[in-house]
């Protein structure tokens, strides 16, 4: 019963999921700050993508400047929706020569771009003081739902929604194998422990293939190639090599207890290579993945009221997919073993039945 | 007591580095591999060979001659020694002076492979002393491999499987520590300060030496029969 | 579509090329209609192994009876 429950829970978010990956539309954002050429320090064009800059432009406004030391510029007008001309206004001198850029559009909302504009023409001192704005930086949107737009990463967001979660399935798993392995290697007899880790870590196994799948593809989407040598990325593969090793190690023994003995004690070595691997040694490495170094990472997306509309029930769907492979992969053993054990051994190889989901 | 346990690894020790020299074939046939893989690197690139290709050679010889030795199965894998040694002696005693065993053998094959490399394939991409810095690199590349592979050639030898079964469950750890080495040798070879080349041998001796302290901690219940 | 231009906001050229030409919804009937097969696999394999399973239960009673 619980069982059939995961199953109908798991498909129903997954259905979610997957409509709202395909149906939600991206956010307007910020690419670029252009200089005009003829007038290069005077007046610049805003580039949107997905901008609405065309209508209520009277309403439109533009600020530049780090945070804490911010002032306004002078909205022109708007080239069409996409391109927002605006008029230089200069301090006398600067907090930083790297200046963002922020646009209030009531349609819009407030747009930022970081690291906009790099300036040389006035003098620079960390130390300035900056008056604060008349009125805070406006905020709000006149935009249904939408995912965020964040630079790099574009449309290829929604794959927050696959990839993430499945990781995160991968570590459940390989934690029930985890425990299950801790509980067989304490013991001297078989217990249903070492059937449940089995199942456990192939499930963890095939998790950490399609993160690594769904990784790689929006690697080549955001960085250009199917794979970086990055930190984060290798202890990812390592990690899924090591968890294949362990259903390689499986195979190779006969004798029950013996293997049951062995792999349980690989299985904890593997856990513990993930918990380095994926979840220490990145924190403390430069990374272009995002989460760890210097990236603002995760924790930037996740801020985000709709994403988190869909994310959240994305890794609770995912995991319990996880969850009903792994107990469908459990019975499926034990019935096996049964079979072959009887005496005439029922053969478990492929089925005479038409529809039997056995193979 | 301190001394009985000293006394017990210092034995075993011992024992192994006599009856595998008794096979003197055994270690002729490491030598052997490793010395032709360099001279197979030599007739193919030769001392005209860019910085990055020596590298990535010299770390490919030493990984490969090193599973070859860590995944010979030993004179005392058989179930009747065995047995016999599980009554004389402590689990730990016995993974200890396994590692230590498999260290100070690829050390001696890591100390081979550099002369051979300086030999054949000339040191001119290295000024001064640096290469005195890549004899060290590949010294803890050799222990922090034997730290890491001890235990699963252990296991791997109980399961009666010895050397495919070594080589895959040992791979996906000799990847990082692979990385980190070349990483080390492109480093030697740029001429980084020594900061970071410590810090790169840190980061090595790290893994392997965590390996090792976990191997140390899961042996004793593959002890059990 | 009136519905989802409420509920949505078409926001960049790239929603427009895909709701326009109505491919979102292409990779939404595929998407669900893989998941779907795949419910629809492991449900009927839960009701296999129930099967068996009883009979794997009933078997065993056979057994221990004296």
């Amino acid at each position: 019963m619980k069982d059939r429950v995961a199953l109908v829970a798991s498909g129903a978010l997954l259905l979610y999921v997957i409509a709202m990956t395909a149906l939600v539309p991206l956010g307007p954002g910020l690419i670029a700050l252009e200089p005009v050429e003829a007038t290069p320090l005077q007046r610049f064009e805003v580039v949107g993508l997905g901008t609405h800059f065309a209508g209520q432009t009277t309403q439109t406004r533009v600020f530049v400047g780090q945070p804490g030391a911010v002032w306004e510029w002078r909205v022109l007008e708007a080239r069409d929706n996409s391109r927002l001309l605006v008029e230089a206004v200069w301090p006398e001198k600067l907090k930083s020569k790297s200046l963002d850029v922020f646009v209030y559009h009531p349609t819009d909302g407030t747009l930022l771009l970081e690291n906009a504009l790099h300036v040389d023409h006035l003098p620079v001192d960390a130390a300035t003081a900056f008056p604060p704005l008349s009125q805070p930086i406006p905020s709000g949107d006149g935009l249904g739902l939408h995912f965020p737009f964040q630079p790099q990463i574009f449309e290829s967001i929604r794959n927050l929604l696959w990839h993430v979660p499945m990781w995160f399935t991968m570590f459940l798993l390989a934690g029930i194998g985890f425990v299950a392995s801790i509980r067989q290697l304490g013991s001297n007899r078989l217990l249903p422990a070492d059937g449940q880790a089995e199942a456990a870590s192939r499930v963890a196994l095939f998790f950490g293939l399609l993160g690594l799948i769904t990784g790689s593809i929006w690697a080549r989407f955001t960085w250009g190639t199917w794979w970086v040598d990055d930190p984060q990325l290798n202890g990812a593969l390592v990690t899924v090599l090591v968890y294949g090793g362990y259903s390689v190690l499986r195979a190779s023994l006969e004798d029950a207890m013996l293997r049951a003995r062995l792999a349980s004690a690989y299985n904890l070595f593997a856990f513990v290579i993930l918990v380095i691997l994926l979840l220490i040694l990145p924190r403390f490495s430069e990374s272009l993945h995002p989460g760890k170094g210097g990236n603002p990472g995760f924790n930037a997306y996740d801020l985000d009221s709709t994403l988190r509309l869909v994310f959240y029930p994305a890794v609770v769907g995912w995991g319990l997919l996880g969850w009903v492979l792994y107990r469908l992969g459990l019975r499926m053993d034990l019935v096996t073993r049964w079979m072959e054990s009887l005496d005439p051994p029922l053969d478990p190889g492929p089925s005479t039945t038409p529809n039997s989901p056995l193979p | 007591m301190n001394g009985r346990r000293r006394h017990g690894v210092a034995v075993l020790l011992l024992h192994t580095f006599r009856t595998e020299l008794r096979k003197a074939h055994g270690w002729m046939g490491l030598g052997l591999f490793a010395l032709s893989s360099v001279y197979a690197a030599y007739r193919s690139v030769g001392p005209r060979a860019e910085a990055g290709t020596w590298n990535a050679l010299v770390w490919l010889v030493l990984m490969f001659s090193a599973f070859n030795a860590l995944a010979r199965p030993l004179a005392d894998d058989v179930r009747e020694v065995r047995q016999y040694h599980m009554h004389l002696l402590r689990p730990q005693d016995w993974i200890v002076a396994r590692t230590l065993y498999h260290g100070i053998l690829l050390t001696a094959l890591a100390c081979c492979v550099w002369v051979a490399f300086a030999v054949f394939m000339g040191t001119t991409h290295f000024e001064g002393t640096r290469f005195f810095w890549m004899l060290l690199g590949m010294v803890v590349t050799a222990w922090s491999l034997a730290g890491a592979i001890t235990l699963l050639s252990a296991l791997a030898a109980r399961a009666g499987a010895g050397f495919g079964l070594t080589a895959v469950l040992g791979i996906p750890l000799v990847v990082p520590i692979l990385l980190l080495s070349a990483r080390f040798g492109q480093a030697v070879i740029s001429g980084l300060g020594a900061a970071e080349k410590w810090e790169s041998l840190l980061f090595l001796g790290t893994f392997g030496g965590g390996a090792a302290a976990m191997g140390f901690v899961l042996f004793p219940y593959l002890w059990r029969e | 579509m009136k519905l989802l231009s409420i509920l949505f906001l078409q926001a960049t050229p790239m929603e427009a090329v895909f709701f326009g030409s109505g491919k979102a919804w292409v990779v939404l009937a595929v998407g669900a209609t893989i998941l779907l097969g795949l419910v629809g696999w492991i449900w009927r394999a839960q009701i296999r192994l129930k099967e068996l399973e009883q009979r794997m239960k009933s078997m065993d009673a056979e057994q221990t009876k004296p």
